[in-house]
């Protein structure tokens, strides 16, 4: 049965409380809550992608062989409060992606039940709105309004992109000519920028160098001084470790394991050395 | 064993940020233009070629050749063209406006119909500036001023949208699904263009095939045009009335059919 999901308007961030621990996640107001949370794409094994086949099933009433549908998640329960940093640890394919693209939005839950409270920012990919052949500024307005700003916050925040970024001098140059690091500077540049509530990143972190690497890990660390919901995606728990106080570590499309970080993150290195991690 | 009969009905929930946004489709069709013109020199000059070209060849044949007894030709085959070729071209990038954005649309929470919506009024501006040049050329040329008729553009135009978008939503949806629709609609396109009155007036047509030939929304929508600009009045309002209805029941079922999928439409593509 289908299921409906919620999503609650936007609660302002909470910014009394001081930067550094944020407090028990039982006292914390949740951000995100899943409800047994099922995904399975179902279109993807069993989608008619002719009308042949339709004029089978349909006309002929020939049932086609069809396998079970891939479960990408199968019962998630998930509870993230307000302010929380969390980790998604996994293998390829544990449901680390689809998680993050059922709370922006992207896709639908098959059943259960999602709420989302506040403000989202979805960092998939950097730079996939991004069109080579517009100049660096055209492409910020643009992925500023992909990612949901309007005109008017867009211009309140452009200086402070191009300040995130450090790419003044190239901003009338057409994207095509960056190099992909200059690309991830910039597109990462307007999605903290967009200031959500939720900040859901998949490994995008990995582009770039060094240096831009430590200015991103700095600005988070300060979205989440300032009480912001970090959702991250990573096969690394090395480079997300110091990001997020709690992990979760997904399995088959349920959760295996979760607590704090380091506990998990070493229970999970643990079975990846083993070999039983898949 | 799980057949397609027993796929869970959509959720009804949709994200915040997935809501229609007029900031977002103003940025898409911005990008389109943008990219299609700013590196070209010629820019318009090009997207005009096409369709005059086709106009020539239309009217050396059909004012030469086969010679389709309406006086000054040119103009009338102008009055209508243009809303064909808009037609043909945004029915087309229909089918590939989903699979351009296919990434995009995984990344990103964006809402399909902003995207299929933003194709249509790309070609839409393209298609007002043909329009300008037409409007002019009709009244320095035809009919030496400015007729009552070109009063009915505003509503024309507003039809034609709803019709064209009508049709855009579901075939964008549909060719999600079955690549059928990729071969099946240039086909169709072929046939509707000659049961439409492009290149000769309705009023060749038989006349008691023509309540059928009525039948057409792009019939009544391209002899409105014709009335409008062509003979310089307004179009006849029982047909127009017609074409209105069909228009909106295309549109309501267009919507319908892509609303039905459209939470699965990034997740297919």
């Amino acid at each position: 049965m289908p299921s409906s999901a919620a999503t609650v308007p936007s609660s302002p961030r909470s910014s009394e409380r001081p930067g550094g621990h944020p407090p028990a996640l039982a006292t914390l107001e949740p951000a995100i809550v899943c409800r047994d949370v099922v995904k399975h794409y179902y279109y993807y094994e069993h989608r008619t992608t002719s009308l042949r086949e339709m004029f089978r099933r349909r006309v002929l009433r020939r049932p086609l062989h069809v396998r079970q549908p891939r479960f990408a998640l199968s019962g998630l329960d998930l509870r993230i409060g307000q302010g929380e940093g969390v980790a998604l640890l996994g293998p390829n394919g544990s449901g680390k992606s689809t998680v993050l693209r059922l709370l922006a939005g992207i896709y639908q839950p098959t059943s259960g039940s999602i709420e989302v409270r506040g403000r989202v920012g979805t960092v998939m990919e950097l730079g996939a709105g991004f069109h080579p052949e517009l100049t660096g500024g055209e492409n910020v307005r643009l992925y500023g309004a992909m990612l949901g700003l309007s005109g008017r916050e867009l211009a309140a925040r452009y200086g402070r992109i191009l300040d995130f970024a450090g790419l003044h001098d190239f901003i009338a140059m057409p994207v095509k000519y960056y190099s992909s690091g200059m690309q991830a500077r910039l597109a990462f540049a307007v999605a903290i920028c967009v200031d959500p509530d939720i900040l859901l990143l998949d490994e995008v972190l990995a582009v770039g160098d060094q240096a831009f690497r430590e200015r991103c890990m700095e600005r988070l660390h300060r979205f989440r001084a300032e009480g912001g919901t970090l959702v991250a995606v990573s096969h690394d728990p090395e480079g997300i470790a110091a990001l997020c106080e709690r992990a979760v570590w997904l399995q088959d499309g349920q959760v295996r394991m979760q607590g704090p970080t380091a506990e998990v993150a070493a229970a999970y290195a643990a079975s990846a050395r083993q070999g039983s991690g898949s | 064993m799980t057949t397609l009969e027993t796929a869970p009905v959509l959720v009804p929930h949709r994200s915040p940020s997935l809501r229609w946004s007029w900031g977002l489709l103003a940025n898409l069709v911005a990008r389109n233009l943008r990219v299609k013109y700013q590196r070209s020199a010629l820019g318009f000059v090009w997207t005009l070629l096409n369709p005059l070209l086709t106009v020539g060849v239309l009217i050396a044949v059909f004012h030469y050749v086969v010679r389709i007894q309406v006086p000054h030709y040119w103009a009338f085959l102008l009055s209508g063209y243009f809303v064909w070729s808009f037609t043909l071209q945004t029915l087309t990038a229909a089918t590939t406006v989903l699979p351009e954005h296919a990434h995009l649309a995984r990344s990103l929470p964006l809402p399909s119909e902003v995207l299929i919506t933003a194709t249509v009024l790309s070609r839409l501006v393209e298609f007002l500036a043909e329009l300008a040049l037409v409007l002019i050329l009709l009244a320095a040329f035809h009919h030496g001023g400015v007729p009552a008729g070109y009063l009915w553009l505003p509503a024309l135009i507003l039809l034609q949208v709803a019709l064209v978008l009508g049709l855009t939503l579901p075939i964008a949806t549909l060719s999600a699904f079955f690549h059928d629709v990729q071969h099946a609609l240039p086909l169709g396109l072929m046939v509707l263009f000659y049961v439409s009155p492009v290149f000769y007036p309705a009023s060749l047509v038989p006349e008691r095939l023509r309540p059928w030939y009525q039948l057409n929304p792009f019939a009544g929508l391209l002899t409105a045009y014709q009335s409008a600009l062509y003979q310089g009045h307004a179009p006849a309002p029982g047909p127009l009335a017609l074409t209105a209805a069909e228009a909106l029941v295309i549109a309501g079922i267009g919507y319908a059919i892509f609303r039905r999928y459209r939470a699965l439409l990034p997740e297919i593509v």
